[in-house]
This record gives structure tokens, C-alpha cells and sequence, in this order.
């Protein structure tokens, strides 16, 4: 089905009004984080850092997961709405990354005393980070729209492949990187003021990432809609 | 000011510059296309 711009304008209201509304649960999280949360007594202030870490790293694993199940989509269906979904969405996973892998490092430095190290869990992120840059530029490179989208698609999936390494990698491997505490069989290990604005904070980034994905993505097929109405 | 208060606050002014970069771009780019077109 070919994008109109009337459709395009729809979803883009709703990208933005999504957007504003993600915007403003952030702010919540920060304030609810810094007046709300008690102090944690060994690592002070920077365990707050946690509440922004946390929250992105997860909508960042998010967005790749659905660029690579979408990515399978359309190879199998070959509709051009699947290939813009998965380009918005790998565009947004890059800005959660970038969020990600800066946080991860701030708090390192104090708690690990080292902004960096190679262990297992933080060198997959890098590399699903780079992976991802690699597919932004690939699209970029490659002109004709059904060869680039195919060639993203594939790049797309193994990308994918690489999320449940990630989340799995601390029981892996040995590595610095705290466990889980949500994410895990057994019940969240946090007192309720934390847990609370942490789950807000998870909250929060994903009503982010459906606004950010949707304006993109309504962005992408303003910009189809009037090619072909210039054509 | 608590232990460690200065990595939590450049984290979190990292953080928020990230989501208003991006996001403010992206409503300023729909914002544009939408009035392009007019509201009819």
C-alpha cells in the first residue's frame, strides 16, 4: 500500500503527541529519582545513575529486537512500511544505546574505578552498537530502495541475534556487570521506593521509544508519499 | 552534597540532553512537514 500524506500526517500528530508525553514521564522519573529514592549507602549518589542506565539499556534491546523480527517480515512480505518500521526503530535503538553505553561508563568509573573494561556484557553492547551504526550507514550507501532495504534486513536480524547474548552474557561469562534485578526468574530485589522508579523509568522509555518510532517512522512515509507525488 | 553527586549529575544531564536533542529534532522536523501542508 503506497503511503498518502494525509496517513503520513496522522501518524506523525501521534509520534509527536506520544513523543511529548514520553518527554514529560522522563522528567517524572528524574525528579521522583533524585527527591524519592533513598540514598544507597556504598555507592552514594552514583547508584541513581541506575534509574537512567537501566531504562535505556532495555528500550535499546527493545528496538533491536523488533528490527530484527521485523526485518524477517519483510523479507517474507516484502512491504516497504516493514522496512521503514525496522529503519525508524534501529535509528531510535542508536539514540538508547548512545544513552547506554555513556551512563554505563559514569557510573563505572566511581564504583569499578575504571570508565571502561572488556568484560563479556559491555563488549557485546559495543559490538550491537556498532553493528547498528554499520546498518545506519549500509543504508545510507546503497540507492536503490528494495536492495537497500533487503540488505538492512539481513544486517537487521543478526543484530537480533546478538540481544539475548547480552542479557545473558552475566550468567555466561564472568564480568563486572551487576546481575539482574528485574529482569530474572525469581521476584525484583529492590526496596519499593527504587523498584517503583525504576519500573517508571522503564515506563517512561518505552512510551519514549513508541513516540520517537512513530514520529520517525510517520516521517519516512511523509518523505515517500510526496516522492511520489513529485513523480 | 552526597558521595558520587557529580557522576549522577552528568550522567543524567547526558541523558536528558540525548532525549531533547533527538526528540526535539524529530517534533521539529513533524512540526515542519505538518504546517508544509497546511492543517486542511
Amino acid at each position: 500500500m503506497k503511503p498518502t500524506i494525509s496517513s503520513s500526517r496522522g501518524i506523525m500528530k501521534w509520534g509527536i503527541a506520544i513523543t511529548v508525553l514520553g518527554l514529560v514521564a522522563m522528567a517524572g522519573v528524574y525528579l521522583l529519582a533524585l527527591g524519592y529514592t533513598p540514598l544507597e549507602a556504598r555507592q552514594g549518589a552514583a547508584q541513581k545513575i541506575f534509574y537512567v542506565h537501566v531504562p535505556a539499556a532495555w528500550s535499546a534491546m527493545v528496538a533491536f529486537t523488533l528490527v530484527g523480527l521485523v526485518s524477517i517480515l519483510y523479507l517474507w512480505l516484502r512491504d516497504e512500511r516493514l522496512d521503514a518500521f525496522a529503519a525508524s526503530s534501529a535509528e531510535v535503538g542508536l539514540v538508547f544505546s548512545v544513552i547506554m553505553l555513556t551512563t554505563g561508563p559514569i557510573w563505572g568509573k566511581p564504583i569499578w574505578g575504571t570508565w571502561w573494561t572488556w568484560d563479556a556484557r559491555l563488549t557485546l553492547t559495543l559490538i550491537l552498537f556498532l553493528l547498528f551504526v554499520g546498518y545506519m550507514t549500509l543504508r545510507s550507501a546503497v540507492h536503490d530502495p528494495a536492495e537497500r532495504a533487503r540488505f538492512a534486513a539481513v544486517l537487521g536480524i543478526m543484530g537480533m541475534v546478538l540481544v539475548p547474548f547480552i542479557h545473558l552474557s552475566v550468567y555466561l561469562f564472568r564480568t563486572l556487570h551487576p546481575m539482574p534485578i528485574v529482569l530474572k526468574p525469581s521476584s525484583p530485589s529492590l526496596p519499593p521506593e527504587m523498584l517503583r522508579t525504576l519500573l517508571l523509568g522503564f515506563l517512561a522509555t518505552t512510551v519514549l521509544y513508541v513516540g520517537f518510532v512513530v514520529l520517525r517512522y510517520g516521517l519516512a512515509r511523509y518523505a515517500m508519499a510526496r516522492l511520489d507525488e513529485e513523480s | 552534597m552526597p558521595e558520587n553527586a557529580g557522576y549522577m549529575i552528568a550522567a543524567y544531564i547526558v541523558a536528558a540532553v540525548v532525549y531533547l536533542i533527538y526528540g526535539g529534532s524529530l517534533i521539529t522536523r513533524g512540526l515542519r512537514a505538518l504546517r508544509r501542508d497546511g492543517e486542511g
